[in-house]
C-alpha cells in the first residue's frame, strides 16, 4: 500500500523533474523498469516522494539506477510501479509526526546463510527462540504454498487426459500399420520365423519408432518452451518462467512415452500374429 | 446406398480402430471443451456471484480492492447521504477486519470479521436463528459453527485485529444470533458478522464509522450506470465501480492466466486433433486404395467417393465430439475441484462453467476439425487415377 501511495505522489514528482535544481547529497532510489519506461525516468533524475496522498512532507531523491523485479507469480498481471529505498530513507518518510525514531517495525528480514543448507535448521532455531516470528527457508517457499501445488495439480490432471487421448490414437495408428504389414507377417510365418522371433522384431521396431517420437516431442517442446515463455512474458510483462523443460520432466516424458509406444506396437500385433499364415497372406 | 451409409459400413468393418479413432477424439474433445468452459467461466461466475449479492455499485476509497485499500473515513453518514439518492435503493457500509476467537485452544479460531451498517438488508442469508439485533450479537457462517461447536444463542468471546499493524485489542464477548450463508466465503473459510457499530466497539472504539467499502443498490428505474453518475457527483473524493467495471477489471487482472491457458490448451489441443484424425484417415484410405479404384471403376464419380471420405470424417469427430460432452462435463468437475482449492477463492465460484456460447464454439472448431482433417485424404482419392490403381492391386 505504501508503494501504491509513493507512485501516485510520484506521477506528479516526475513532471516537475526538469525544474529541480538536484544536488549530489540527495539520497539514492531505484526503479522498476516499468516505473521508468511509464514516466519517462532515468538514471540521474530528481523526483519528489511522499508517503501521503496529499502529497504532504515531500523529500526529494535521485534515481540511482533501474532495476527488472523480481519475478512475482502472485502479481501476475499487475503492472509493477516499484521505488526502492534505503531502509532508513524509507522510515523517515513514512514517519508519522511525534514517532521517535527507532520504534517503527518491518515486515521482512531477509538473511543469507553462509552456508544455505543450513536454512531448515536455522529457521527451526529462529522460531524455537523467538515466538511469533515466523522464519521459513526461501528455496522452495514458493511451491510449498497453495496456489502454485494447486495449479501443479491441475497441469497434472490435464497431462493425464493428454496422455489418455494420446494413448488411444497411437493404438488406432498401429493398428493400422501393423495391419498394412498383414501380409509381410504372413510371408515371414510361413517361410518358418517362429511367433517369438516376430514379436521381438516388431518390440524393436516399436521400441526405436518410440525413441524418435520422444526425442522429437522433447525437440518440439524445446522450441515451444521458448515460444510460450516468450508470448507469456510478453502479455504479462515480466521476467517470470512459465514453462522449464527440466531434465527431470523430459526424463520422465520419456519413461511415460517409450512405454507407451512400444506397448501399443506389441498389443496391436498380438492380434495378427495369432492368425494362420495363410489367412495372413491370404488376398 | 448414400454417401454417409457407406462410410458408416466402411467404419463398422473395422470396429476396433474406428472405436479407437471415435475415443480418441471424444478424449481430445472433452479437453477443447473445457478450455472452452474455462476460458470465461471465471469471469462469468464472478459476474453472477456479484449479482446475486443485490448490489450493483461499490464505493470504495481508492482502486484499491476491498480490504487492501484505506477506510472510507464517514462511511456511514455517506451511505445514509447516497441512500437519499433518486437512483438509489438502498446502501450498506461494509468493513472488514480480522479476528481470533477465543475458544479454548491455544492459538484460538482465526477468522474474518465484518461488521455491516445502512438501510439495506445485511449482505448474507440467515440458514438458522436471526440475524443480528442492536445489541452485541454476531452472524457466523456454518464453518465457523462447526468449528467453535456454537449455534444460535451461543456466547463467544473474540479479539479483533483491525489494522495490519501488531495490535493487542482486549476479547469482547458476542452473542451467536444466527448461522449464515455469506456469498464471498471461501471453501473452509470462517467468517464473523457484526454491526458495524459492534466491530468499531470490538477494534477499540475509535474508528466506528469507517468501512472498506459501501455497497449500494440502484432503483430498478435508473439503473446501475445513472446510480454510479450520481453516487461520483455526490462524492467525487471516492471511487464508483458499477458490477460489469468491477468484472471488466477482473478480467485484466492475475486471473486472464487461465483465459490464456486455455487459449493455449485449445490451440494445441486441436492441431492434434486434426494431425491424428488426418492420420487415421490417410492410412485408411491407403489401405483402401484397390477397393476405391474398383468402384470409381464400377461407376462411382470422383465426387461421390470423395462425400464418402469426407462423411467418414464427419462420423468419426461426430461420434467423438458427441461423446465429449458427457466426458468433458465429468472432467469439468474434477478440475473445478482442484482449481477452487487456491486459497481466497469463494466457494460459489467455478473456473469452468457451461454456456451456450461455449457449446457452439465447441461444436464449430469440431466441424472445422472434420473437414481440415478430410482435406488430404480427400486430395489423395479425387487424385487416385483408376486404371493404375487396379493393375498395382493385381500385380501387387
Amino acid at each position: 500500500m505504501v508503494l501504491r501511495r509513493l507512485f501516485v505522489t510520484l506521477i506528479a514528482a516526475a513532471l516537475a523533474t526538469a525544474a529541480l535544481h538536484a544536488s549530489d547529497d540527495l539520497p539514492s532510489i531505484l526503479i522498476s523498469r516499468q516505473l521508468s519506461e511509464s514516466e519517462h525516468l532515468d538514471i540521474g533524475d530528481v523526483v519528489r516522494l511522499s508517503a501521503g496522498e496529499a502529497g504532504s512532507a515531500v523529500q526529494q531523491f535521485r534515481v540511482a539506477g533501474v532495476y527488472e523485479p523480481t519475478p512475482n507469480p502472485a502479481r501476475l498481471g499487475a503492472v509493477i510501479r516499484e521505488v526502492q529505498l534505503h531502509l532508513p530513507d524509507l522510515l523517515k518518510l513514512t514517519r508519522e509526526a511525534g514517532t521517535p525514531a527507532g520504534s517503527e517495525y518491518v515486515q521482512t528480514i531477509n538473511v543469507a546463510l553462509v552456508d544455505p543448507r543450513d536454512a531448515d535448521a536455522f529457521s527451526r532455531d529462529v522460531q524455537a527462540r523467538m515466538p511469533g516470528v515466523q522464519a521459513q527457508p526461501a528455496t522452495g517457499a514458493a511451491e510449498s504454498t497453495g496456489p502454485f501445488l494447486v495449479l501443479r495439480r491441475f497441469h497434472l490432471a490435464i497431462a493425464i487426459v493428454t496422455i489418455v487421448a494420446s494413448t488411444v490414437f497411437l493404438l488406432a495408428l498401429t493398428i493400422m500399420l501393423v495391419d498394412e504389414r498383414r501380409a509381410a507377417v504372413g510371408v515371414l510365418r510361413l517361410i518358418g520365423l517362429p511367433i517369438r522371433r516376430i514379436i521381438v522384431q516388431l518390440f524393436i521396431e516399436g521400441a526405436l519408432i518410440a525413441t524418435v517420437g520422444s526425442l522429437f516431442g522433447l525437440v518440439l517442446s524445446l522450441v515451444s518452451e521458448g515460444l510460450i515463455n516468450r508470448f507469456f512474458q510478453w502479455r504479462y510483462d515480466t521476467a517470470l518462467t512459465f514453462v522449464r523443460v527440466t531434465p527431470e520432466v523430459a526424463a520422465t516424458c520419456v519413461a511415460i512415452a517409450v512405454p507407451l509406444g512400444v506397448s501399443a506396437t506389441v498389443v496391436a500385433s498380438w492380434a495378427l500374429l495369432r492368425r494362420n499364415g495363410l489367412r495372413l497372406v491370404r488376398r | 446406398m448414400n454417401a454417409m451409409g457407406f462410410a458408416w459400413r466402411s467404419l463398422v468393418r473395422q470396429p476396433a480402430r474406428a472405436s479407437l479413432g471415435v475415443l480418441g477424439v471424444a478424449a481430445v474433445g472433452a479437453l477443447l471443451f473445457d478450455m472452452l468452459l474455462l476460458s470465461q467461466g471465471l469471469v462469468i461466475s464472478m459476474r453472477g456471484l456479484l449479482e446475486r449479492t443485490g448490489f450493483d455499485l461499490r464505493v470504495t476509497a481508492t482502486d484499491a480492492l476491498p480490504g487492501s485499500g484505506p477506510l472510507i473515513p464517514d462511511a456511514v453518514a455517506d451511505a445514509r447521504a447516497i441512500a437519499t439518492l433518486p437512483s438509489v435503493r438502498s446502501a450498506i457500509a461494509l468493513r472488514f477486519a480480522n479476528a481470533v476467537v477465543l475458544d479454548g485452544s491455544a492459538r484460538g479460531l482465526y477468522t474474518s470479521f465484518q461488521g455491516v451498517e445502512g438501510t439495506a438488508t445485511h449482505p448474507w442469508t440467515i440458514l438458522q436463528g436471526r440475524d443480528i439485533g442492536g445489541g452485541a450479537e454476531v452472524v457466523i457462517n456454518e464453518n465457523a459453527a462447526t468449528r467453535l461447536h456454537a449455534g444460535p444463542g451461543a456466547r463467544i468471546m473474540l479479539r479483533a485485529s483491525c489494522t495490519n499493524e501488531e495490535q493487542a485489542l482486549p476479547p469482547v464477548a458476542f452473542t451467536v444470533a444466527g448461522i449464515a450463508q455469506f456469498p464471498f466465503d471461501t471453501l473452509n473459510g470462517t467468517t464473523v458478522a457484526a454491526s458495524l457499530a459492534q466491530l468499531g466497539e470490538a477494534c477499540g472504539g475509535n474508528e466506528s464509522s469507517e468501512a472498506d467499502v459501501i455497497m449500494v443498490a440502484s432503483q430498478e428505474s435508473a439503473g446501475p450506470d445513472a446510480a454510479v453518475a450520481d453516487v461520483a457527483k455526490l462524492l467525487p473524493g471516492l471511487r464508483v465501480l458499477s458490477n460489469a467495471e468491477a468484472v471488466n477489471r477482473f478480467e485484466r487482472g492475475g486471473f486472464t492466466y487461465f483465459r490464456q491457458i486455455s487459449t493455449v490448451l485449445t490451440t494445441v489441443t486441436l492441431a492434434f486433433a486434426v494431425l491424428l484424425i488426418t492420420v487415421l484417415l490417410t492410412v485408411s484410405i491407403n489401405q483402401r486404395l484397390g477397393e476405391i479404384a474398383a468402384l470409381r471403376a464400377l461407376g462411382f464419380s470422383r465426387w461421390r467417393v470423395v462425400a464418402d471420405v469426407f462423411c467418414e470424417s464427419v462420423l468419426i469427430v461426430g461420434g467423438g465430439g458427441l461423446l465429449s460432452l458427457p466426458l468433458g462435463g465429468l472432467l469439468a468437475v474434477g478440475l473445478d475441484g482442484i482449481l477452487k482449492r487456491i486459497p481466497g477463492i469463494p466457494a460459489d465460484v467455478h473456473f469452468f462453467v457451461f454456456q451456450p456460447s461455449a457449446l457452439q464454439l465447441h461444436l464449430l472448431l469440431l466441424a472445422a476439425t472434420a473437414v481440415i482433417a478430410a482435406l488430404y485424404p480427400i486430395r489423395i482419392v479425387a487424385r487416385l487415377p483408376i486404371a493404375a490403381t487396379l493393375r498395382d492391386e493385381v500385380v501387387g
